[in-house]
């Protein structure tokens, strides 16, 4: 897997890692994923350290994150990179199949750019997945110091 | 509440040994009363004898007035009024001149008479102040019972309030721990199901030119079968909601409820012949989303069930109670056996075939929790293939502020 990712895509469940790889691939959006298991990858990522010790010290272009983790949960990955100033300024998509208020309210006072209900149906969430990675990947210009895009 | 009088009664104290003792002979029969009164007089009369036998004159008057007042206290009015005839009999006898008859000289006449008076004004005033007393006895006993009533009566409401706090906290964790159970449950079933979805599809994708017929007939049902379950948690998901959100309280314009819920049923209704007769509605004081989700499900389904009627017919009203308004839907559609009303308004309950209609069977649910947290009612009217009215009602606008306080 690349080591210099566009978008770091943090979910536990491997099936839900596959089906998102899959639809990311029908864009040719596959090659610029990292996946990180669980809150303490993503961060281990993001800080460059750990496995990821050897990577460039770039930021994704987005992130795509679950909110049930296991360690270190959604919210708390959120949390802890806005209050850091060189990680504050990533693109972060709440992915989940939370459809609490709550959960959207602490998201939202969290900083988060978009919140996105996984939807049921594979056609929705193929959808859904292929739109997020196209709009932040490849539209979006990211903010400086993000992974820039292939020429 | 006998048996608690009874009990209180026997646990007034006995505090006047010698008060109870005169009670005790004035109760007692009257031989022993009257016995009593001469024997008392008897020795009143000894005792002024002996005197006037010592040198000492002129105790007789006082002694008899003791004894008489003596005599009243304890024995009652009879037997007093019986000393005072006894009394009279032997000042006239022993101490009157001329001594030893009972005939009264004229100068003694007036000292009698007043003797005799004084003590029938005693023994009446002494049996008035008994009667007073033991009225007062009387009513003292009342009141310790009635104390004693009152503070068991404090007892029972205090630990009925006891239970009713602990009932309310029991019932708040518990249904807390429903919500939580509901969250984690729908969020947690949604994930697999998700993955059933996304597999088959990929599956289907994958292996659609080799498989037959029938297995792409079973593939479909996965497919379908998933769909449903993934409707039914989120209905699940958004009636449990209902129960935990808090509502926000406004006037509402049913009117313009009607309007909006109208409009959202466009997509189902074209290409359709609809008559809706509409009649003015009343403002109420609600959940504004809520109300909308109620106006909405009962509109929505009054659609779905007229498909069968080449001109549907729908109207919309409202009638006017005293404290309460109550508004229904009517429509020409299938309706339903009055016999399963019952079950209309339950979580899940369908009455149809899912071939018939579609459906999960939570929007009536939905409309029943919603009224039930604005303090009103619901209910249906209906026959097979006849149509069904649906009634909910709200209470009316001024007054429901503090009639839907004590539901929230």
């Amino acid at each position: 897997m690349s080591e210099l990712a566009r978008i770091l895509l943090v979910e536990d469940d491997p099936r839900d890692v596959e089906l998102s790889m899959t639809a990311l691939r029908e864009y040719n959006l596959a090659n610029e994923v990292v996946v990180a298991r669980d809150g303490e990858k993503a961060l281990d990522y993001l800080y460059c350290r750990g496995e990821f010790s050897a990577r460039p010290n770039d930021n994704p272009a987005v992130m795509l994150l679950d909110l049930k983790l296991p360690k270190v949960n959604g919210l708390e990955v959120l949390q802890q990179i806005r209050s850091d100033e060189r990680l504050k300024l990533i693109p972060v998509v709440v992915l989940t199949s939370s459809h609490e208020e709550k959960d959207m309210i602490r998201s939202y006072s969290l900083g988060v750019n978009a919140y996105v209900v996984k939807p049921v149906d594979f056609h929705e969430f193929v959808n859904a997945i292929k739109e997020l990675g196209v709009f932040w990947a490849v539209i979006n210009e990211p903010p400086p110091g993000s992974v820039k895009k292939a020429p | 509440m006998t048996i608690h009088l009874a009990e209180a009664t026997t646990a007034v104290p006995e505090r006047h040994s010698l008060a109870r003792w005169n009670l005790d002979l004035q109760n007692g029969r009257s031989p022993t009363r009257y016995g009593f009164s001469i024997v008392c007089v008897a020795v009143a009369l000894g005792v002024a004898l002996a005197s006037q036998y010592c040198g000492v004159h002129d105790v007789e008057l006082p002694l008899f007035e003791l004894a008489i007042v003596v005599i009243t206290w304890y024995a009652g009015v009879g037997p007093s009024m019986l000393a005072v005839v006894l009394s009279a009999i032997c000042y006239s006898y022993f101490f009157s001149e001329p001594l030893y008859s009972f005939e009264i000289s004229n100068e003694d006449l007036p000292s009698f008479f007043l003797f005799t008076a004084s003590a029938a004004i005693t023994a009446w005033f002494v049996a008035v102040r008994r009667r007073i007393e033991s009225d007062l006895r009387i009513a003292r006993d009342h009141l310790q019972v009635e104390v004693a009533e009152r503070e068991r009566r404090e007892d029972e409401i205090r630990k009925l309030n006891q239970e009713l706090t602990k009932r309310a906290r029991d019932l708040e964790t518990s249904n807390n721990e429903l919500e939580s159970f509901a969250y984690s449950v729908s969020h947690d079933l949604r994930a697999p199901l998700r993955h059933v979805v996304g597999y088959s599809e990929l599956l289907q994708r994958q292996a659609s030119s080799s498989l037959d017929e029938k297995s792409r007939r079973f593939m479909q049902t996965i497919l379908e079968s998933s769909k449903r379950m993934g409707n039914l948690i989120d209905d699940l998901l958004a009636f449990s909601r209902i129960g935990r959100a808090e509502t926000k309280k406004a006037l509402v314009s049913l009117d313009q409820l009607v309007k909006e819920g109208v409009a959202e049923t466009g997509q189902d209704t074209t290409g359709r012949d609809i008559v809706w007769k509409i009649h003015p509605l009343p403002v109420c004081y609600g959940d504004r989303s809520m109300l909308k989700l109620v106006m909405g499900n009962l509109l929505a389904n009054a659609v779905k069930f007229t498909r069968v009627r080449a001109q549907a017919e729908i109207e919309i009203g409202c009638v006017d109670g005293e404290d309460e308004i109550e508004v229904f839907v009517r429509d020409n559609g299938a309706g339903f056996d009055m016999q399963y009303v019952d079950k209309l308004f339950g979580v899940f309950q369908r009455l149809h075939l899912p071939e018939e209609f579609e459906g999960t069977g939570i929007g009536l649910a939905t409309v029943r929790r919603i009224i039930h947290r604005h303090g009103g009612e619901v209910r249906a009217q209906g026959g097979v293939d006849q149509g069904a009215t649906l009634y909910f009602s709200l209470p009316k606008a001024q007054d429901a502020a503090e009639r839907t306080a004590n539901t929230l």
